[in-house]
C-alpha cells in the first residue's frame, strides 16, 4: 500500500537579516495511513516547520511531497486551503477555541468554510464529533467554562469533525495536569481505528513515547525513527 | 445565493461580536450616529421649510399671478402727474383683449380699514371692492353652505352686499349663528352679507382651536378682511374710479414673462407711457427662497457628510483595534479552512453592522430632533410647523451609513484576509 505521505528531500530556508536558517535541511519520511506518529525533537529542530509545510499552512523552499498521489509540495494558496479545510485536522497546546463560540459552533468551524455548507448538517456532525470525544453534555458551554481537559478533547473534537486523513497534535498535553494527559493522548491514539494519521508534534519524551513510531529531529533533519 | 450562504454567518457573528463589546461598539459608532441623525434631521426640516414657503407663495396667489398696482411717477415723468388717471376698469378690459395669455382679471379697489358693525357688535377689518374674478386670482372659493360670493350682477347694480373672511365671523356672530342674510353697517350703510370665504389652514402642524373654521391659526391675515362689489367701493366709499391695483392669473406659467412684458406694453401704451403703475410677480421671491434653500442643504449637507466621514475613520479604528485584539482567533479559522476571502467577509460584514446599528440609532436620534426643532419652531415661527420625516430621506439616510460602513471596512478587513496564519497563531 502506498504512503499517505511520501517526503523526499524537503528543504526550508528563511532568511532572517543577513543569515539563512535551514529550518528543514533535506528531509525523507513516509508516513502511512492509521498510524499513531511522534516527531520530537528540541524547539530549533524543525518539527514545527515539518508539521507547518504537512498541514498545508507553509510551503517547503524544495522537495516533493506526494500526499494521497497527488504532488502538494508547491500548490497555490487556494488549494492549499482546500486541503486544510478536507485532509488536516489541528490540535494545539493552547487550544485555541474561539471564546464567543459555544462548544457546538466551535467543533462545526471547519465546516463552516466549506462548499455547499449546511448550517443544519454542520451541526448535527459537530454533535457526533463531540459525542465521539465524550463532551455531549457541553454543548451549548462558552470554552472559558470548561476545564483544560475539556477544551482539549473539545479541540479534538473539531479536528476529526471534518474527517480529515491526517491529524497535527501541536504539544496537545502541554497546558494539561498529569491526569488529562493520559487521557487526552489515549483519546488521540485511539483515533488510528478510523482510519486517522495521528501526528504528534513534541519536545516531551514521555509523550513521544506513547506513539507507536518515534521520529527524532535535530538541525533540520531526521535524527532518528524507530517503530516500538 | 452562494453569496449568502457565506455572508450570513458573518453577520451573526458581527452581531455578536457587537453585543460582546457593547461600550465599544457604541462609541466607535457615535460618528454614524450623529452623521445619519443630522442629516435626516436637517433635510427634514429644510424641506418642511420649502413645503411651508410654498404654502406661503400659493396663499400670495401662486407664481401663476402676476400684480399690477398703483405707483407714483419716476421723477423725470412727475411733472405729468395731471395726466395720469390711475388704474381703472378700462385697463381691465383692454387686457382681456390684447393680452391673451391673461385668464383672470381682478381689479381690486381697497376701501381702508373699516369699522364692520352689527347690533351691539363691531370689529376693525380691511373692506376692499372686487369683482367675481377675485376667486379665481386669489384661489379662494366659497364653501357650500356658506353663501355666495360677490357676482356680476352685484357689480352692475352696484349692491350693497358684503363677503365676510372667515375670521371676521365669530367676531360679529355667535357660534351657532348663521352670517347670511345678516345686515352690517359700515360707515352708516348697510350692507347684506351673502357669503364667508373658505377658511385657509396651513398644512402639517398647524395649531388648531376647537372651532378651526374660526381660529384661522397663522393663517389669520388671509382669514380675515371683507369684500364688497367694486362698483360700490367706488361710487359710495372712494367716489372715482380708480382701482388700487389688479390681479392677473395666467394659465401657463412657464409664460409668465411674456405675460409680464405684455400687460406691460399695454400698459404703456393705454396710460400715454405714463409709469403710474408697477408690475410684480412671486417669481422673485420664490427664486430667492430656492437660493437660500439650496445654500441651507449645502452647508448642513456638509456638517453632516463631516459627521459620517468621522463616523467611518471611528469605526475603521475600531475595527483595526478588534483585528488586532483578535490576530489568534483569525490563525485559528485560517487553520481549519477559512480562506481570506472569508475573513475579509467577515470583517467586512462586522463593519457593516456597526454601521447599519449606527444608522439606525441614528435614525431614532433624527426623529427626536426633528420633534424638538417643530416644538421650537413652532414657538418662533407665525407661520407654525413645519416639518414630517420622510422614509425616503430616512432610508437615504441609513443607505449612505451602510456605504461609509463598507468603505471603512475595506481596509481592516483586507488586513485581516492577509494575515499570515503561523503568524496569526503564534501571537500572544
Amino acid at each position: 500500500m502506498p504512503a499517505l505521505i511520501a517526503i523526499r528531500g524537503l528543504r526550508k530556508a528563511y532568511v532572517m537579516g543577513d543569515e539563512t536558517v535551514h529550518a528543514l535541511a533535506g528531509v525523507d519520511l513516509d508516513f502511512q495511513k492509521g498510524e499513531f506518529v511522534a516527531i520530537l525533537g528540541p524547539s530549533g529542530s524543525g518539527k514545527s516547520t515539518l508539521m507547518h509545510i504537512l498541514g498545508f499552512m507553509d510551503t517547503p523552499s524544495e522537495g516533493s511531497i506526494v500526499f494521497d498521489g497527488q504532488e502538494v509540495a508547491k500548490l497555490e494558496p487556494d488549494l492549499r486551503t482546500w486541503y486544510r479545510s478536507n485532509r488536516v485536522g489541528f490540535v494545539f497546546q493552547s487550544f485555541n477555541l474561539l471564546p464567543r463560540l459555544t462548544v457546538l459552533e466551535n467543533v462545526a468551524l471547519p465546516l463552516l468554510y466549506r462548499e455547499n455548507s449546511d448550517p443544519v448538517a454542520n451541526a448535527a456532525a459537530a454533535a457526533v464529533a463531540l459525542e465521539r470525544v465524550g463532551m455531549s453534555h457541553r454543548l451549548d458551554h462558552r470554552p472559558s467554562q470548561l476545564s483544560g481537559g475539556e477544551r482539549q478533547r473539545v479541540a479534538i473534537a473539531r479536528a476529526i469533525v471534518g474527517s480529515p486523513s491526517i491529524i497535527f497534535a501541536d504539544e496537545p498535553t502541554g497546558n494539561l495536569d498529569v491526569k488529562n494527559v493520559d487521557r487526552i493522548l489515549d483519546l488521540l491514539g485511539s483515533l488510528i481505528k478510523e482510519g486517522i494519521t495521528v501526528v504528534l508534534v513534541t519536545h516531551d519524551l514521555s509523550v513521544a513515547e506513547r506513539a507507536h513510531r518515534v521520529i527524532s529531529m535535530r538541525a533540520g533533519l531526521v535524527h532518528e525513527d524507530r517503530v516500538r | 445565493m452562494k453569496l449568502f450562504v457565506r455572508i450570513r454567518p458573518a453577520i451573526l457573528n458581527g452581531l455578536r461580536e457587537l453585543q460582546a463589546n457593547k461600550v465599544r461598539s457604541l462609541l466607535s459608532m457615535s460618528g454614524i450616529i450623529l452623521g445619519v441623525a443630522s442629516l435626516v434631521a436637517m433635510v427634514t426640516v429644510v424641506q418642511g421649510m420649502v413645503g411651508n414657503f410654498r404654502q406661503f407663495v400659493d396663499a400670495m396667489g401662486g407664481i401663476e399671478k402676476i400684480t399690477v398696482s398703483r405707483e407714483q411717477l419716476p421723477k423725470e415723468q412727475e411733472h405729468l402727474a395731471e395726466l395720469s388717471e390711475g388704474i381703472t376698469m378700462r385697463d381691465v378690459e383692454r387686457i382681456r383683449k390684447t393680452v391673451p395669455l391673461v385668464d383672470n382679471i381682478s381689479p381690486e379697489a381697497r376701501v381702508g380699514y373699516e369699522r364692520l358693525i352689527i347690533e351691539g357688535r363691531q370689529t376693525n377689518t380691511y373692506v376692499t371692492g372686487v369683482t367675481a374674478d377675485y376667486l379665481p386670482v386669489a384661489k379662494r372659493w366659497v364653501d357650500p353652505g356658506y353663501g355666495r360670493f360677490v357676482s356680476d350682477l352685484d357689480v352692475l347694480n352696484m349692491n350693497d352686499v358684503i363677503v365676510l373672511g372667515s375670521a371676521v365671523v365669530p367676531e360679529l356672530f355667535g357660534p351657532n349663528e348663521d352670517p347670511v342674510g345678516k345686515v352690517i353697517k359700515i360707515r352708516g350703510r348697510r350692507f347684506t352679507v351673502i357669503g364667508v370665504l373658505n377658511n385657509i389652514e396651513g398644512t402639517g402642524m398647524q395649531i388648531r382651536s376647537a372651532n378651526s373654521r374660526s381660529s384661522g391659526g397663522s393663517w389669520r391675515w388671509r382669514n380675515s378682511g371683507a369684500l364688497i362689489p367694486v362698483s360700490t367701493a367706488q361710487a359710495k366709499f372712494i367716489g372715482n374710479d380708480r382701482l388700487s391695483g389688479l390681479g392677473l392669473r395666467i394659465g401657463d406659467a412657464d409664460r409668465l414673462r411674456d405675460a409680464v412684458e405684455q400687460t406691460e406694453r399695454t400698459m404703456l401704451a393705454a396710460h400715454k407711457g405714463l409709469r403710474d403703475f408697477a408690475i410684480s410677480t412671486n417669481e422673485q421671491t420664490l427664486e430667492d427662497f430656492r437660493k437660500t434653500e439650496a445654500a441651507f442643504k449645502l452647508s448642513l449637507g456638509g456638517v453632516a457628510g463631516i459627521s459620517l466621514f468621522v463616523g467611518g475613520i471611528g469605526i475603521m479604528n475600531v475595527m483595526l483595534a478588534s483585528i488586532n485584539e483578535r490576530i489568534r482567533e483569525i490563525g485559528v479559522r485560517k487553520a481549519v479552512g477559512a480562506r481570506g476571502s472569508d475573513l475579509f467577509l467577515q470583517f467586512l460584514s462586522e463593519a457593516a453592522v456597526i454601521s447599519v446599528v449606527g444608522g439606525l440609532i441614528g435614525l431614532a436620534v433624527s426623529m427626536g430632533i426633528v420633534a424638538l426643532m417643530n416644538y421650537i419652531l413652532m414657538q418662533a415661527l407665525p407661520t407654525g410647523a413645519v416639518a414630517t420625516l420622510d422614509w425616503v430621506i430616512m432610508a437615504q439616510g441609513l443607505a449612505f451609513s451602510v456605504v461609509i460602513g463598507l468603505v471603512a471596512g475595506v481596509y481592516p478587513a483586507l488586513r485581516a484576509a492577509s494575515l499570515d496564519p503561523i503568524e496569526a497563531l503564534r501571537h500572544e
